[in-house]
C-alpha cells in the first residue's frame, strides 16, 4: 500500500514540480510563496497516500482453476480475467522504492499482449506472495506436478565477468554521443565571451588539446559503459527448472524474467569487437509474442567464452546447441563484399577531388588511404559470412562491426525467401533470408551473396514436407 | 516522380537562361524525365504484373516476382496464422482484391487478384492451414 502510495506520490509531484518551480521563480523566494509551496507539497502528499490506500484495498488478484482474475480501480472498477494457457511469462520487478520495503512487483505477460504496458501487474507483493502466484500460474503450463527441488542454476556471472563485460560491451559509441549532448547543454551555461576566451587561449596548443581531450572524454564514456552494465548485469544468474529458463539481474533494481523454452524462436551469439579477441561472446535469445515491438530480443547471458557457448547451450537451450563448421561463401563473392564496403570510402575520395580540384591541391590523394581499411573490411565480413545446415538446424553468420551467429531450428522459421538483384546473379549469387517470429513481428537471419544454387537448395530443404538426413 | 521532373525543369531552365544553352537542349532534362515517367508508369506494372508467381502447394505457399530484384518466399502453411483479403477503394472499383496472410513474424501478401479469385484463394489458404493443424 505504502508502495503505492509513493508512486501516486512521484508521479503527481513529476506533474506539479515545473509549476510550483515557475510559481517560485516568479515571485521570489518570499516566506509566503515557500509556505504555499511546502503546503502544496504537504496536501498533494496526503492526498497520494489516501489514493493509494484506496487502490490498494481495491485490487484484489486469485488463480481460480484456468485463469488468472484481477480486479482494480477505486471509482472505476476493472475486472480482468487472463486464461492461464494465455500468460507467457512472470516477471518480477523490484525497483529500489519496493526493495526499501521488501517487495516485488509481479508483471504478467500474455501472447499478443500491449504494447510497452504489462498486461497485468501487481505493484506491491511480498516475495512469498509473489513466488506462490508465479508457481500457480506456471504450473498449470507444465501439466504434470512433478515437485522438483527449485530451479537449478546453470550460469552466474562473476565479480570479475561483470566488470570485464562492461569493459568490453563496447557500447562507449552510444555513451560517447551521450556525452557529447551533455557538452551541448553545458554550451549553454557558458558565455559566449568566456567561450572566445577560452578558445583564444587554447588556440595555440590546440593539438595538446585534442591529445588531453579525446581520451579524456573516451575514458570517461569507458567507465560510463562499464557502471551501466554494472547497473543492469549485477549479479545475473541463469537457472533452469524443467522447461523454463530464469533470469535474475540487476543492481539497484532487481528483475527476475522467465523465459519458457517453448517460447524461443532463435539464439544469437554476439562477438563484439572488443570481445572476439579474448574469445568470448554474449548471448541473447529471441521470443515469440514477449517483449514491446517486433524484433526484440533479451539477454540470455551478457559474457562467456565462445568456446563454452555449446556447452552452456545444451544445458540452457538444447535445441539450439550447435556449433558446426561453416560453409564459406564462394570465392567470387568477395569482391561484392569489397565492393560495398568501400563505396563510402570511394564517394569520399571522389567529394575531395571535386572540392580540391578548385584549389589545386593534391592534398585529395589523402582520401585514397580509406580504400585500404575499407576494403579489409569488406574482406572481413567477406570471410565471417556463412551458414551451416545440419539436422534440423540453420545457423548463419556475418559481421556487422562483431560477429554475430543465430541459430534456429526450422520449426521456428516462419518463412524462407531467396533474392537476387541483377548484379547478383550475373556472378549467380543471391542473399537467403529466413524469418522467425519475435516479440511482436519477426527477426530475419540472412546471409548475402551466397551461392544462388545453395540458396535455393536450402530454402527448399528447409521446407515442412522435407525429411533430412538425422532429423 | 514529381520532384524529379521539377528538378529537371529548374536545372533545364537554369540551363536555358544562365548557361547559353539553346532553348531546344534545355528541355531535354524535362524530356528525359517525361520519358522515364512513360517507362515507370506504362510498361513497368504491367511487367511486374507479368513476373508476378503464386502457388498453393498443399504444405507452402510460394511466391514469386520482380524483374530486376527478383525475390523468391516460401511460407508453410502450418506457420500461417490468419488470412485477409483487402479491398481499397480504387480497387474496388476495378474489382480486385490482396491476400494477406499473416505468419508470427508478419503479414505476405498476394496482391491485385479479382475478387472472385480472391476469396477462392483466402479460403483455399484458411482450409489448407487447418489441415495442417490436425496433422
Amino acid at each position: 500500500m505504502l508502495v503505492g502510495a509513493i508512486k501516486t506520490l512521484r508521479r503527481w509531484v513529476s506533474g506539479l514540480v515545473l509549476p510550483g518551480i515557475v510559481l517560485l521563480m516568479s515571485q521570489g523566494f518570499s516566506l509566503w510563496t515557500v509556505t504555499l509551496f511546502l503546503f502544496g507539497i504537504l496536501v498533494v502528499a496526503a492526498l497520494a497516500a489516501l489514493w493509494g490506500f484506496l487502490s490498494w484495498r481495491a485490487t484484489t488478484y486469485a488463480v481460480t482453476g484456468t485463469a488468472f482474475r484481477l480486479r482494480q480501480g477505486v471509482f472505476q472498477k476493472n475486472e480482468r480475467t487472463i486464461p492461464l494457457e494465455h500468460v507467457q511469462s512472470v516477471d518480477t520487478v523490484q525497483g529500489i522504492i519496493q526493495r526499501a520495503f521488501g517487495v516485488v512487483e509481479v508483471r504478467i505477460e500474455t501472447a499478443g499482449g500491449g504494447v510497452s504496458e504489462p498486461d497485468a501487474s501487481l505493484s506491491a507483493l511480498d516475495r512469498g506472495a509473489a513466488q506462490t502466484l508465479r508457481r500457480e500460474i506456471e504450473g498449470s503450463h507444465t501439466e504434470r506436478a512433478e515437485e522438483t527441488a527449485g530451479p537449478t542454476v546453470l550460469r552466474r556471472l562473476s565479480r570479475r565477468e561483470l566488470l570485464v563485460a562492461g569493459a568490453t560491451s563496447g557500447q562507449i559509441g552510444v555513451v560517447f554521443s551521450l556525452l557529447a549532448v551533455g557538452s551541448q547543454f553545458l554550451d549553454n551555461f557558458l558565455s559566449v565571451d568566456f567561450a572566445r576566451r577560452l578558445v583564444e587561449s587554447l588556440a595555440p596548443n590546440w593539438l595538446m588539446v585534442v591529445l588531453i581531450l579525446v581520451p579524456t572524454g573516451l575514458l570517461l564514456a569507458w567507465l560510463l559503459a562499464i557502471a551501466g552494465t554494472v547497473l543492469a548485469y549485477t549479479g545475473f544468474t541463469l537457472s533452469r527448472e524443467g522447461n523454463f529458463l530464469y533470469i535474475k539481474r540487476g543492481l539497484l533494481e532487481r528483475r527476475e524474467t522467465t523465459i519458457p523454452l517453448s517460447r524461443i524462436q532463435a539464439v544469437r551469439i554476439s562477438e563484439g569487437v572488443l570481445r572476439q579477441p579474448f574469445g568470448l561472446a554474449s548471448l541473447r535469445v529471441e521470443s515469440a509474442g514477449y517483449g514491446e515491438d517486433a524484433g526484440v530480443s533479451a539477454t540470455l547471458f551478457p559474457l562467456l567464452p565462445s568456446d563454452e557457448v555449446e556447452e552452456f547451450l545444451s544445458g540452457a537451450a538444447p535445441e539450439f546447441a550447435y556449433t558446426p563448421a561453416l560453409e564459406p561463401l564462394p570465392r567470387r563473392s568477395l569482391r561484392r563484399y569489397v565492393f560495398r564496403a568501400t563505396i563510402p570510402a570511394l564517394l569520399v575520395c571522389v567529394a575531395a577531388l571535386v572540392c580540391l580540384m578548385v584549389l589545386g591541391s593534391a592534398l585529395w590523394l589523402l582520401s585514397l588511404l580509406l580504400i585500404p581499411p575499407s576494403a579489409a573490411y569488406g574482406w572481413l565480413r567477406y570471410r565471417d559470412a556463412g551458414w551451416a545446415l545440419e539436422g534440423d538446424r540453420l545457423l548463419v553468420r556475418h559481421r556487422l562491426l562483431g560477429r554475430k551467429t543465430a541459430v534456429a531450428p526450422r520449426r521456428r522459421l516462419q518463412s524462407r525467401g531467396v533474392t537476387s538483384s541483377p548484379l547478383q546473379r550475373r556472378l549467380q549469387l543471391a542473399t537467403f533470408v529466413a524469418e522467425v517470429a519475435s516479440g511482436s513481428g519477426g527477426a530475419a537471419l540472412r546471409v548475402k551473396d551466397l551461392d544462388a544454387g545453395s540458396a535455393g537448395t536450402l530454402a527448399s530443404s528447409l521446407g515442412p514436407g522435407v525429411r533430412l538426413e538425422g532429423a | 516522380m514529381l520532384p524529379l521532373l521539377i528538378g529537371a525543369g529548374i536545372a533545364g531552365s537554369a540551363l536555358w537562361r544562365f548557361g547559353g544553352v539553346p532553348l531546344f537542349l534545355g528541355i531535354l532534362p524535362v524530356l528525359a524525365v517525361l520519358i522515364l515517367v512513360g517507362v515507370v508508369v506504362g510498361m513497368a506494372p504491367g511487367l511486374r504484373w507479368r513476373r508476378w508467381r503464386y502457388e498453393i502447394r498443399p504444405d507452402e505457399v510460394d511466391l514469386q516476382r520482380g524483374i530486376f530484384w527478383v525475390g523468391r518466399t516460401l511460407v508453410p502453411l502450418a506457420r500461417i496464422q490468419h488470412v485477409d483479403t483487402m479491398q481499397g477503394p480504387l480497387q474496388r472499383r476495378f474489382g480486385l482484391s490482396t491476400v494477406v496472410f499473416y505468419t508470427a513474424a508478419g503479414p505476405n501478401q498476394i496482391p491485385e487478384l479479382s475478387t472472385p479469385v480472391a476469396a477462392e484463394v483466402r479460403d483455399r489458404i484458411a482450409e489448407l492451414t487447418r489441415e495442417q493443424d490436425e496433422l
